[in-house]
C-alpha cells in the first residue's frame, strides 16, 4: 500500500520539487502534517504485533552497514509483573523525523535538514562532528560514526541517523525495517494521503508518540505502548542489575569522541580527569590524520 | 483478585536497551570554565580604562593578559573535540553558517572576542585613553556575550531538563565573574611575589575585589536556589534529574565542589574577620575558582546523563 502511494507521489511530484524548497532549516521548520498538496511520511509501530525478533534491527544494520556499538534502530525490551503473571514488552525505536526537529535548528553548519516530504536527513560532507544535534535530540536517535571503519571510504567521525530509508522510499519501496518486520508491526506511508494505510490507522486508532510535551511533533506513532517504557526517568530507574553492569562496561570499554561517560558507583572527578587524559591522548592521533589529509590534498 | 491487582501495580523493568554516550564531556566543561574565568578577569580589567575607576588601572594589563591566555587554550579544546577538526572552518563560511544554530553564534564570538581584547591591550599599552575605552567597551560586550553563549548552547535543548532554564546564562555569567576574580587574585598574589616592590599591586585592591566576589557568591547562591525551586516544583524529569543525577552520580561536583567548597566556605571566609587576612582571601579565591568548575561538570555532563539510557 505504502509503496503504491510512493510510486504515485514520486511521479506526480516532478514539478512541485522544483517549486518547493527541498531542504528546510530554521528555528521552526515548516510542519507539513495535514497540509494539502504536501507529503508527510510517517511510521506507525503497532506494539501488539511486535514479537521482539529484532529483524528490523538486523535489516537496518545490513542495509546501511551500521557499525558495532551504534544503532539507527533498536528495540527496547521490558518485563512487567511478577511470576506467574508476567508480560514482556517491546518498543522499537528509531529517529522520529519530527515536524519541528530540534536537531535541525541547532546544527551550526546546515548539515542536518528537513526534506520537504518530512524526512530529517544528514549530510556527511557538511558535518563537523560537533555533536550538537546529538545533545539536542530528545530521542537518542543520533550517533557518531566510529573512527575505524572496515571500509575506509565510508564516512567516519561524523553524525549519522535513521533516514526512514529515503533512498528506498524515493524508488517506491518501504524502509528496510518495515520490509523485514515479520509481524507487520511497522507500517509506513504518507500521512497526508487520506487513502494510505497509515493515515487510516492514525485517524482511527489510539496512537501515542514519545515525549509529546516537547512539542517536536514526532512522526513515529505507537499503538499499545506502555507508559513506563515511554518514560525516560522510569526507564533509567528501573533497570535490571545485569543491564546496569552492562551499561557501565559499555562506558568503560568504549573510547569515543565526547569523553563524557561517567561510570556509576565510581569516583566522578577521577573519571572526569581520566576523560580529559583520553581526550589529550587523542590529539596526536587526530593531528596525524589532519596531516595525512593535507598531504593527500597537496601532493596527490 | 487482590493478588492480581498487586501484580499489575508492579513497575516494569527494562531488560534490554541500546546504550548511548554523553556527547559533550570533559573538554567542553573545561572550555566553559576557561571562557568564564577569561570573561570574569576581563571585566575587572575594564574597571580602570572603561569605567574610569583609576585605582584599577595598574592591574588592567595582568587581567587582560590572563583573559587572553585563558582564551588561547580554548581552540585546542574545541577544535580537537570535533570529529572532523579541519572542518572547524565551516563554522565561519557563509555557505555553511546556520543562523539559528547557537554554536554558529558562539564560533563568531570566540573568534572576535580575543581579537578585540588584543586590540584593547594594545591601546592600553600605548596609554591611549579614548581608544582603550572604545575598544574596551566592544571587548566587554563580546566577553559577556561569549560567556552568555555557553549558557545558551546548553539551554536551547528542550529535551535536557536540567539545562533547559532561562537562568542558565545568568548562572554562567555569575560563575564567570567570581571565578575570574578568584583566579585573578591568585595570579596577582604570585605576580606580587615576583615583581619589584613599587610595581606590586596594593593588597587593599585585592580585599575590594574579594568583596565583589562575595557579592557574586550571594547572587550565585540566589540563582541556584531559584534553580533548585524549579526542579523541586517542576516536572518529574526535573525532580528525578536532581535526585538521581545531581545528588547521585554528580553529588561531588554539585553538592561538595560547587556548593560547599566553592560557595559556602568562601562566603563564610569573606564575611568573617578573615576577609582582612591575606591568606584568607587567597584561600577563598582558590576555593571559588575550583568550585565553579564543579558547576561546569554537572551542568554539561549531568544534563545529558539520564537520557543516555532512554
Amino acid at each position: 500500500m505504502a509503496s503504491d502511494n510512493n510510486k504515485k507521489s514520486s511521479s506526480e511530484n516532478g514539478k512541485t520539487e522544483t517549486k518547493n524548497h527541498r531542504r528546510t532549516y530554521g528555528i521552526q521548520t515548516p510542519g507539513t502534517k495535514g497540509i494539502a498538496g504536501t507529503k508527510r511520511y510517517a511510521m506507525v509501530v503497532d506494539l501488539r504485533k511486535c514479537i521482539g525478533c529484532m529483524s528490523c534491527v538486523v535489516a537496518c544494520k545490513s542495509e546501511f552497514g551500521v557499525p558495532l556499538g551504534v544503532w539507527r534502530t533498536w528495540v527496547k525490551v521490558s518485563d512487567k509483573g511478577t511470576y506467574p503473571n508476567t508480560k514482556r514488552m517491546f518498543m522499537p525505536r528509531l529517529c522520529n523525523h519530527c515536524d519541528y526537529p530540534v536537531c535541525v535548528r541547532n546544527c551550526p553548519t546546515q548539515a542536518t535538514f528537513k526534506h520537504k516530504d518530512g524526512f530529517v536527513l544528514q549530510r556527511y560532507n557538511r558535518c563537523i562532528g560537533c555533536r550538537t544535534c546529538i545533545v539536542a535530540c530528545p530521542y537518542n536517535a543520533r550517533h557518531i560514526l566510529p573512527a575505524k571503519r572496515s571500509d575506509k571510504n565510508l564516512p567516519y567521525e561524523v553524525v549519522d541517523k535513521c533516514t526512514f530509508c529515503f533512498h528506498r522510499v524515493k524508488k517506491g519501496l518501504v524502509p528496510a525495517c518495515v520490509q523485514a518486520c515479520v509481524g507487520g508491526a511497522r507500517i509506513f506511508g504518507d500521512l497526508n494521503d487520506p487513502k494510505s494505510e497509515i493515515a487510516r490507522i492514525v485517524a482511527g486508532e489510539t496512537v501515542t508518540v514519545l515525549k509529546p510535551e516537547l512539542g517536536t511533533q514526532p512522526s513515529v506513532f505507537y499503538i499499545g505502548a506502555d507508559w513506563e517504557m515511554m518514560d525516560e526517568t522510569h526507564s533509567y530507574n528501573n533497570r535490571t542489575v545485569q543491564l546496569k553492569q552492562e551499561f557501565n562496561d559499555f562506558k568503560r570499554n568504549h573510547v569515543v569522541d565526547g569523553y563524557g561517560d561517567i561510570v556509576e558507583g565510581e569516583s566522578t572527578m577521577r573519571q572526569v580527569g581520566k576523560n580529559m587524559g583520553d581526550f589529550l591522548n587523542s590529539i596526536p592521533h587526530k593531528a596525524s590524520e589532519v596531516v595525512k589529509a593535507f598531504k593527500k590534498l597537496l601532493f596527490e | 483478585m487482590g493478588y492480581a491487582l498487586t501484580t499489575m501495580a508492579e513497575s516494569s523493568v527494562v531488560i534490554a536497551n541500546a546504550f548511548h554516550h554523553v556527547a559533550w564531556g570533559t573538554p567542553i566543561s573545561v572550555y566553559f570554565w576557561l571562557v568564564g574565568a577569561s570573561a570574569g578577569s576581563f571585566v575587572i580589567s575594564s574597571f580602570g580604562w572603561v569605567f574610569g575607576i583609576k585605582r584599577y588601572k595598574p592591574l588592567a594589563m595582568t587581567a587582560s593578559l590572563q583573559a587572553i591566555v585563558l582564551l588561547l587554550i580554548v581552540p585546542i579544546l574545541l577544535i580537537w573535540d570535533l570529529g572532523k577538526p579541519v572542518r572547524f572552518i565551516y563554522l565561519m563560511l557563509p555557505g555553511y553558517w546556520h543562523s539559528t544554530g547557537p554554536m554558529a553564534w558562539g564560533s563568531l564570538l570566540i573568534f572576535s572576542y580575543p581579537i578585540s581584547m588584543i586590540v584593547y591591550v594594545w591601546f592600553v599599552m600605548k596609554n591611549d585613553l579614548f581608544w582603550a575605552k572604545t575598544t574596551g567597551i566592544i571587548a566587554i560586550v563580546l566577553a559577556i556575550s561569549t560567556h552568555w553563549y555557553t549558557g545558551v548552547v546548553m539551554e536551547l535543548n528542550p529535551g535536557r531538563f536540567i539545562n533547559h532554564t532561562a537562568l542558565a546564562p545568568l548562572l554562567f555569567l555569575t560563575g564567570a565573574f567570581i571565578s575570574g576574580i578568584g583566579l585573578l587574585i591568585l595570579i596577582l598574589w604570585v605576580q606580587n611575589m615576583i615583581v619589584a616592590v613599587k610595581k606590586r599591586i596594593d593588597w587593599s585592591l585585592m580585599e575590594e575585589m574579594a568583596q565583589y566576589m562575595m557579592y557574586g557568591i550571594v547572587f550565585d547562591c540566589f540563582l541556584l536556589f531559584l534553580e533548585f525551586m524549579q526542579t523541586f516544583y517542576g516536572n518529574q524529569h526535573e525532580l528525578e534529574g536532581h535526585e538521581t543525577v545531581l545528588m547521585g552520580i554528580f553529588r561531588f561536583p554539585y553538592l561538595w565542589l560547587e556548593l560547599v567548597i566553592g560557595l559556602i566556605i568562601p562566603f563564610f571566609i569573606l564575611v568573617s574577620p578573615l576577609k582582612r587576612n591575606k591568606y584568607g582571601i587567597i584561600l577563598a579565591s582558590f576555593l571559588v575558582a575550583i568550585g565553579v568548575y564543579g558547576m561546569r561538570v554537572w551542568w554539561v555532563m549531568g544534563g545529558q546523563y539520564m537520557q543516555t539510557f532512554f
